[in-house]
């Protein structure tokens, strides 16, 4: 049924907040496995200047005759839709419900010393103070935690930072960044010892 | 000037008032004659402002000099779902400062979306020797170290509430800062709070304070700790869970479930994040008592949520994710006859496509079988005007029916029309509807409907909805007790808006977004109106940069007798009868 409604639909994809980017192509978007995705990209370059300029286009398209069907209307992706403030549900629910729809995301960790390295889900943890807490206890050693003004005055080997390598392959120090970025950044995670950072 | 013989003394006068509660109520009786308005406004001990910028301070105190209890609300409704800027305003501060001098035995604070500093609280701290209520509903600007000074000075504090509000989570350690001699806590709520609080403080804070009613746990606090904090409480009415899974253990489960039952007053649940369904039969002991149910974190499937909804007889309100589906709302109208609210949030509200078997039909299956039921917030993906029909035929005592069917301009999934004629049903037959949302494909018909039926209507909010000025001219000229109206990307502009100007000052607030409102209409609004703040909101730059022809993004005009406000950022312009900008 919804297949067939859609199926009659002229899809737009271009997003309504295009200031910049994603107006000139078709969202290619893994999430959209809409049926008539693939249709939009010749209608898209006709519609874009009135979707980005949504709220004021709708009278010069009835004058023009065009019908209200829902098929003048884009359809975002699901980012866009997430960032699009639309269907409106508040942070602390959404936010709850993002973390349950990602797939984990398993990261190797290393200790400095110890060659056999153990696995985490980074996204069973909430912030940077909560992967420390998890860090510290699976072994069994003190983290510094990043966001914590000390310096690493202590010395001895049972004091530790934590690291990251990043897409560039460089290694980092975690807690630099909001939480979010560094969740797309990092590809594995060391605890080396404090006084050799 | 005569004096008339038959008055009564002051005194007689204000035991008389004191029976009178009501903010309405209060509000007639100070029109009466100018005695009973300065008797009045002596003696009342309560005061709600529903827009912390429509009075401000010294108006507020030099009227009431001796309140107790105060309720502030600051950003509008739609600051809920990232519509308003940061740092819009809305700030406690100046509110709290001046209250701090002016009420030195007030009790009550409650805020609701305003910005609260920890200096704020600090000075809430200090100041009020009889501090009894601070409630802070989705607030946002402090730390726990604010709440630490609430906990180490508020001797006789009863309620703390931080309900939805964004705390900078410094520590845990702050619950610590309650003194061992501090007993009269009877509701905490710190649910909002990321990280964990200490949880041997925790423990013997509960259990030192024999009047605790409402508990409120955060999501960091672990499953396996809860049955000692109950057994803390037997005598509990209301509970938030924390995480609501551990490692599968009988031991655990069995002490869980032996905890819940030896709370024989638990009438309230909440909480559930992380749910893991198997330990869910630990709360089947106190099923047949409870009232009030929120599983709007608990992301469980169907089977386990009908196993657990069709024990709870009394229930009246009810908050679930979709994946309730409608086999699920079938059971619920079946098991729940008293049932009052339901909402039923959205478990995927990004996909395009549904993930779970809700559709109009489980609302229908609800409105058939709960005889009591008032309350509705619906979110789905389809949705006719022959469900809506039913809906309203068989729930004439509806007072709040808040459906949002996800995609946009969604037309009726049968008959491809506009929803109008549903819509039109549901304010015609539900006469006692106090406040409506609007969602799918609606055209100017359906402001007609609401116009012409919608007399008790006081909250309205529609978004991709309409044709032309004659939708908002319809709500505007034909609800007459409408309070608050919010609107996004609905092509009105300015000729309903300039028409029904008069209408704006027997409202609270108007908000429209991403309409078509000319900057100019604004400016003559403002001029217009000088007890209307105007409100321009535009993050691309000043107004007057553009066209007057031009739209202006966000509009928030409301009604106030404090002028316009000093603390707008650099976003927000006021229009007002200086003709030029005041920009700030």
């Amino acid at each position: 049924m919804e297949e067939m409604v859609m199926a009659t639909l002229d899809l737009i994809t271009a997003s309504p907040h295009s200031s910049s980017s994603s107006s000139s192509s078709p969202t290619t978007d893994n999430n959209n496995n809409h049926p008539s995705s693939s249709s939009s990209s010749s209608s898209s370059s006709l519609c874009l200047s009135s979707i980005s300029t949504r709220r004021t286009d709708l009278s010069t398209d009835l004058r023009l005759g065009l019908s209200l069907s829902p098929s003048h209307y884009s359809t975002p992706s699901r980012e866009q839709r997430s960032s699009f403030d639309w269907p409106p549900v508040k942070s602390t629910l959404r936010c709850t419900l993002v973390e349950k729809s990602q797939i984990s995301q398993f990261v190797k960790v290393y200790m400095e010393g110890i060659p056999i390295g153990r696995k985490l889900n980074l996204l069973a943890h909430h912030n940077y103070h909560a992967l420390v807490k998890a860090l510290a206890n699976m072994f069994r050693t003190t983290i510094l935690c990043p966001d914590s003004h000390q310096l690493p005055l202590i010395s001895g080997n049972n004091v530790h930072v934590l690291t990251y390598e990043d897409q560039e392959g460089d290694w980092m120090m975690v807690g630099d960044v909001p939480w979010e970025m560094f969740l797309t950044s990092v590809k594995k995670l060391k605890i080396t010892r404090a006084d050799r950072c | 000037m005569k004096k008339a013989a038959y008055s009564f003394p002051e005194e007689v006068l204000e035991h008389v008032f004191s029976f009178i509660v009501s903010d309405k109520d209060r509000s007639s009786i100070s029109l009466v004659c100018k005695s009973w308005y300065e008797i009045e406004r002596w003696c009342r001990r309560k005061v709600f402002v529903g827009n912390c910028y429509a009075v401000s301070p010294p108006i507020l105190i030099k009227r009431f000099p001796e309140l107790r209890s105060v309720t502030l609300k600051g950003k509008p409704h739609f600051a809920d779902f990232n519509l308003v800027p940061e740092g819009w305003g809305g700030f406690a501060c100046p509110w709290i400062r001046a209250m701090a001098g002016a009420y030195p035995w007030l009790e009550e604070i409650r805020l609701k979306r305003m910005v609260v500093s920890d200096e704020s609280l600090e000075i809430i701290a200090k100041s009020f020797r009889n501090f009894k209520v601070l409630v802070l509903s989705s607030c946002e600007g402090f730390t726990t170290e604010g709440l630490a000074a609430i906990a180490a000075n508020c001797r006789n504090l009863r309620e703390l509430d931080l309900r939805e509000s964004e705390v900078e989570d410094l520590s845990g350690r702050w619950l610590s800062d309650f003194p061992d001699s501090y007993t009269s806590l009877e509701s905490l709520n710190i649910s909002c709070l990321g990280n964990e609080v200490n949880l041997l403080a925790l423990e013997r804070l509960v259990s030192r304070c024999p009047n605790l009613k409402t508990l409120r746990l955060n999501r960091a606090v672990p499953l396996d700790r809860l049955p000692n904090l109950l057994r803390g409480a037997p005598q509990l009415a209301e509970l938030g869970t924390g995480a609501y899974t551990s490692e599968m253990r009988p031991d655990v489960f069995s002490n869980l479930a032996e905890a819940f039952a030896g709370c024989k007053q638990l009438k309230t649940l909440s909480g559930f994040w992380d749910v893991l369904p198997s330990y869910l039969p630990a709360v089947y002991p106190i099923c047949s008592q409870l009232i009030s149910l929120n599983l709007s974190y608990a992301t469980v499937q169907s089977p386990d949520l009908i196993k657990l909804v069709s024990r709870c007889e009394k229930l009246q309100k009810l908050w679930v994710l979709d994946y309730i589906e409608d086999d699920g709302l079938e059971v619920l109208a079946a098991s729940c006859k008293d049932l009052r609210e339901l909402r039923v949030f959205p478990s995927d509200p990004f996909g395009l496509e549904p993930n779970v078997a809700l559709t109009e039909q489980g609302l229908v299956s609800v409105s058939e079988g709960c005889p009591k039921l008032q309350s509705v917030l619906y979110f789905c993906r389809q949705m006719s005007n022959a469900a809506l029909n039913t809906i309203a035929r068989n729930r004439p005592n509806l007072t709040r029916f808040r459906l949002c069917i996800i995609e946009p301009r969604s037309p009726d999934y049968l008959t491809l029309q506009p929803l109008d004629d549903g819509f039109g049903a549901i304010v015609e037959h539900c006469k006692d509807l106090r406040r409506l949302s609007l969602s799918g494909l609606l055209t100017d018909r359906v402001f007609g409907y609401i116009g012409t039926y919608g007399k008790k209507l006081e909250m309205l909010s529609v978004a991709f909805a309409g044709d032309s000025d004659l939708g908002l001219h319809h709500v505007l000229s034909g609800c007459d007790n409408l309070r608050k109206l919010e609107i996004r990307d609905c092509p009105f502009g300015d000729k309903a808006l300039l028409a029904n100007a008069a209408k704006l000052e027997t409202m609270r607030s108007l908000w429209m977004s991403s309409c078509s409102v000319s900057f100019g209409a604004c400016k003559v609004l403002g001029q217009k109106m000088p007890r209307l703040n105007v409100e321009v909101m535009d993050e691309s730059g000043p107004p007057d940069s553009r066209p007057e022809s031009s739209p202006v993004e966000k509009l928030y005009v409301y009604r106030t007798v404090a002028g316009p406000r000093l603390d707008m950022p650099g976003f927000v312009w006021t229009m007002d009868d200086n003709s030029a900008l005041r920009i700030s």
